[in-house]
């Protein structure tokens, strides 16, 4: 059942196999044998960390290293995009160190395979029956790595894989491998970096030309401000990003010069030579679309992630003529089980949704669905998280109930013998205040 | 001695039936000019056939260029066509809808990529640089044959075959189309087979085998 | 020249070479992708018109005085109502509301005749701050009235040569009432033909204080079915008739449903009709073409190479035919909906790509026959013209 979860990592990592495989053609035994160790290392060494350390720390080292490997690929496409073109660039000539480079690319894109799939399992918790999947693993690999090498030779026919379309394409698909975890995604974090950045650059720069907010500045300008602080800028300024690597590899394929066949005197040699060497810039062409593909099915699955959420349906609260709002501690719902309650409040024609969580260290938290960035999507729980349905910025439980970014607003509460006293007027003038001034910036003023 | 291009030992073709070639060893040194004698249905377009790569024989062992062309499927038989043979046919088998230039460059296309220049200059080689841009339609016999020669020599082939290649010519346009022949193979060095039932353009030859009701039955060599 | 840029060449070659048969072809590829596309278009058009007629009404529980009758169709102004007069009282229906215990946004509704220019016209009273929560869809030319002024429907506007700002001399019971004319309405419905003004107004114009002709309820979705709140209300309010919205829709639905069947069929009948005619022509031709066939295997071309010259020649016949069919099929489409179903056709370039689509599927489909005879063609036999 675990491991029925696990087949699309399986496949991911099989697809490795047969790149590596393809890459160093003459080096199969070592990338066999070093791509499983490390995959059995990756494995052997997510569990040594998740045990010993706050799980974090496996997350943040796979997360910064795929980050790392990604920005590597930016190099390497620029690095070959320029040497295409100026020829002799003096930092790519590796073929020296083949060996070297078969070993440690293997070796480095088992390690991160294994530690990815090793996060997909379900947590350890000492029991024996938990730690069973965790020792299945490397063997599983180990056997898919048997069967990628004898089936490399049939799958893939002559399709060539230069070293720059090699990297792309394994950080594709390694990157294709933790976009199933929504804690290890990357695609997300950076649309919503370039979301941020431009939204702080239109700030500062709004402030550093002292225009005031509304002064000067016509409800249609506000209209095309307002399309920098939407999703749409974060989502396609992540997706050039994300994607401009593996194209940039492509175009450099494309722009090598074709042989030069000057000096043969028959013409059907000359044509012949050229239109084998068209044919095979074709097929060094596969393995970067694949590598496209692959990326592409990463942002995808990044945008449209399939972790279930814990998301409850806003249970409608009134308030006493007064102008509280009680929410009893015990009854419909357990306040303390550390999930998070929805409620739904109205005034008037004015809606208010917040919500409840008793976050890890013990403390109830009251605070609006909304944050002071976005527009008010609401939240979602995850496992030891919160997620923003607009931006999808992951928040730890821990900091819920502080303000600022994109976190929920917190709201002032009193915490009594019955359960949370609110003040229903300030919820709404919270509200208010929070979707009013996200909106105005959101779709322009209006 | 030159090394041998065509080699077939025990070469046999039959269509259901009918025997068209009984049992046959041939070999063709590389640069020769060969002609094949016979009358209709003697087997000698089948011969042609088979050593083009157009057919595969029933039995027998046929090597052309050191290819094996019995262990060959039909795309492997095209791709042999297209680097090896150049052919002409008696009917001057063109596109209709393409020009004698564009003509040429279809055997371009096939082979690896089109070249205009190329074509152009094989056109002007064959006499017909002022017709580059007509049809067939508004070709003569003469003009037409000459297109389909230099159609089959654009891509270098080491092997060029002719089925009656005269056979719808006129005495005049026959001499001019054999002499032509005659001055690329000088300068290109190719092998020629040549299917013909005209003694005269069988002399032209270096050697000519006769054959009738599929067997090889009386070769004469050309004394110089 | 690159080898895609020769291919193209020779298909455009061997194309207008058969001139004839390409343009027979393309007639009957672009004859059968523009009757799918246009069908899918009537079909998509009327589908979204429906839905927009459902929800004009926003509401969906209309309060109505026994003997009235709701009238809901494409815009066809009925004067039932007001030749014979039932009301509802304002103050019944609130208390009703109340005493029910359903929360719904409401708008309360009045209608009447008033004489303008020697001529009976429409008007309603309404609350236009209802108005702006329950039919946002309002598209207003001008501002929201205050009191003494009035919005006026499109065609009623244009019927009158009515401006925003003008005044307009309005005769009732209680004589004269001037209204200014804040602004003019378009709604693509029965309110372009009416003159809108502020309810207590039209109540006091018509003496029928407190009195009102319809009430549109908007209940929200969540707790309990819509049948029961109506049947709840309907306990509240003996002398008036509670009605669901949706009832009426779902009639329009069943019909335009039927409407979209037979399309369908006809459609399904045009397209196996059209592959089969370019069955038999691409049949015909690759007949006529087989010696030709014949050569070009003879000169090197694999099978795969010959089948993608054929292929490619049916899918530029099927980009081609399909382009035309689209914008054969607006046309089309536009006739029908114009006249029949008096509306404007909905034109969304998906339905180029859906045109595109089943063009070149019908034409590569309609030539893989062919196509396959293409692929088993031996050279020696056509070349000897057999």
């Amino acid at each position: 059942m675990v491991f029925l979860k696990q087949i699309p990592q399986f496949l991911v990592w099989m697809l490795l196999l047969l790149l590596l495989l393809r890459g160093f053609p003459g080096r199969r035994r070592a990338v066999s044998f070093w791509s499983t160790g490390g995959f059995a290392l990756g494995v052997a060494g997510y569990l040594l960390l998740a045990r010993l350390l706050p799980v974090r720390v496996p997350l943040g080292i796979i997360r910064s290293v795929m980050g790392g490997s990604f920005l590597l690929l930016w190099g390497v496409a620029v690095a070959s995009l320029y040497r295409s073109t100026v020829r002799d660039f003096p930092l790519l000539r590796l073929d020296r160190f083949t060996p070297l480079c078969a070993m440690v690319g293997s070796g480095a894109a088992g390690l991160m395979a294994g530690g990815i799939c090793a996060n997909q399992l379900p947590a350890p918790d000492g029991s024996l029956l938990r730690f069973l999947p965790f020792l299945l693993l490397p063997l599983a690999g180990a056997l898919l790595a048997v069967i990628a090498r004898s089936v490399e030779g049939v799958v893939i026919p002559s399709y060539a894989a230069t070293p720059s379309s090699l990297l792309a394409a394994v950080v594709a698909l390694l990157l294709l491998s933790s976009s199933a975890a929504i804690t290890l995604d990357l695609f997300s974090p950076l649309s919503m970096k370039v979301m941020k950045g431009t939204h702080d650059f239109v700030h500062q720069f709004m402030e550093s030309i002292l225009i005031p907010d509304h002064l000067f500045i016509r409800p249609e300008i506000w209209g095309y401000i307002g399309f920098l602080f939407g999703k749409e800028v974060g989502f396609w300024g992540g997706m050039i990003i994300w994607f401009t690597p593996v194209l940039l590899i492509a175009l450099a394929i494309w722009l090598e010069p074709l042989p030069s066949v000057a000096q043969f005197r028959q013409g059907a040699r000359r044509r012949l030579l050229l239109a084998a060497a068209i044919r095979e810039k074709k097929h060094r062409m596969v393995i970067p679309a694949l590598a496209l593909v692959a990326f592409a099915a990463a942002a995808y699955r990044s945008s449209f992630p399939s972790v279930e959420y814990w998301d409850p349906k806003p249970l409608a609260v009134t308030a006493t003529p007064a102008g509280e709002i009680l929410i009893p501690r015990k009854g419909e719902v357990e306040l303390e089980d550390g999930r998070m309650h929805k409620y739904l409040y109205k005034q008037g024609d004015k809606e208010v949704r917040f919500f409840i969580l008793m976050n890890p260290s013990g403390k109830l938290t009251v605070d609006l669905d909304a944050c002071a960035i976005c527009k008010p999507d609401g939240y979602g729980q995850t496992e030891g998280m919160l997620l923003c349905y607009y931006c999808k910025t992951l928040i730890p439980l821990d900091t819920v109930g502080r303000p600022g970014g994109c976190n929920p607003v917190p709201v002032p509460f009193r915490e009594l013998e019955d359960g949370v006293h609110l003040d229903a007027s300030s919820l709404v003038n919270s509200w208010n205040q929070t979707v009013q001034s996200t909106t105005r910036s959101k779709e322009g003023g209006k | 001695m030159a090394s041998i291009i065509i080699e077939a030992a025990g070469l046999t073709k039959s269509y259901g039936e009918i025997c068209a070639l009984k049992p046959l060893d041939l070999s063709v040194p590389e640069g020769e000019w060969l002609s094949v004698m016979g009358h209709s249905g003697s087997g000698k377009s089948t011969l042609l056939n088979l050593v083009g790569g157009l057919d595969r024989p029933t039995a027998g062992t046929l090597k052309v260029g050191g290819e094996d062309l019995l262990g060959r499927d039909e795309d492997g038989l095209a791709r042999f066509r297209r680097e090896f043979v150049g052919i002409i046919f008696q009917q001057h088998h063109l596109v209709p809808y393409l020009t004698a230039l564009e003509n040429v460059m279809l055997a371009q296309y096939f082979h690896s990529l089109p070249d205009e220049a190329e074509a152009r200059t094989a056109l002007e080689r064959v006499g017909l640089g002022r017709r580059l841009k007509n049809r067939p339609g508004e070709l003569s016999g003469g003009e037409q044959q000459r297109v389909c020669i230099a159609r089959a020599i654009i891509n270098s082939p080491r092997l060029l075959l002719g089925d009656e290649p005269t056979g719808n010519l006129d005495g005049s346009s026959t001499t001019m189309v054999l002499e032509l022949l005659r001055e690329l193979r000088s300068q290109e060095r190719f092998t020629v087979v040549m299917v013909t039932h005209n003694q005269e353009v069988a002399d032209w030859g270096d050697r000519t085998i006769h054959m009738d009701d599929g067997l090889l039955v009386r070769e004469e060599r050309k004394v110089f | 020249m690159t080898r895609r840029r020769w291919l193209v060449h020779l298909i455009f070659r061997a194309l207008l070479y058969r001139r004839g048969r390409t343009v027979l072809l393309l007639v009957v590829l672009a004859m059968a992708s523009s009757l799918a596309t246009a069908l899918g278009m009537v079909s998509f058009s009327m589908g979204k018109r429906v839905a927009d007629e459902v929800r004009k009404y926003g509401a969906n529980l209309v309060v109505l005085p026994e003997s009235a009758r709701l009238d809901v169709g494409s815009g066809g102004l009925s004067f039932g109502a007001i030749t014979e007069p039932a009301y509802l009282r304002q103050d019944e229906v609130e208390s009703a509301l109340v005493k029910s215990g359903i929360a719904a946004e409401r708008s309360c509704h009045l209608r009447g005749a008033l004489r303008f220019r020697n001529a009976d016209i429409l008007v309603e009273g309404v609350d236009f701050g209802e108005i702006r929560r329950l039919l946002p869809w309002w598209q207003l030319r001008g501002g929201w009235p205050a009191a003494g002024e009035a919005v006026v429907g499109s065609d009623l506007a244009a019927r009158f040569h009515l401006k925003e700002g003008e005044t307009v001399a309005l005769d009732g019971p209680r004589g004269e009432v001037k209204l200014r004319l804040s602004g003019i309405v378009t709604s693509g419905g029965e309110e372009d033909g009416l003159l809108f003004l502020r309810l207590p107004e039209l109540q006091s114009a018509l003496e029928l204080k407190g009195q009102l002709s319809t009430v549109r309820l908007l209940i929200p979705a969540e707790g309990g079915s819509l049948r029961t709140r109506a049947a709840l209300l309907q306990q509240f309010l003996p002398k008036a008739k509670v009605t669901e919205v949706r009832q009426i829709a779902r009639t329009s639905e069943g019909l335009l449903a039927k409407v979209k069947l037979l399309m369908l069929l006809v459609t399904v009948v045009v397209l196996v009709s059209a592959g089969s005619s370019v069955t038999g022509t691409m049949s015909t031709t690759v007949l006529e073409r087989s010696r030709e066939i014949g050569l070009m295997k003879a000169m090197g071309g694999t099978r795969w190479e010959l089948l993608r010259i054929f292929a490619a020649e049916a899918f530029l016949l099927g980009v081609a035919g399909g382009g035309a069919g689209f914008l054969l099929g607006c046309g089309i489409a536009q006739f029908i909906t114009v006249s029949v179903f008096s509306a404007s056709a909905q034109i969304t370039p998906w339905f180029a790509a859906l045109s595109l689509g089943i063009s070149v599927l019908l034409a590569l489909l309609g030539s893989l026959g062919p196509m396959i005879s293409v692929f088993r063609l031996d050279p020696v036999r056509s070349l000897r013209g057999e």
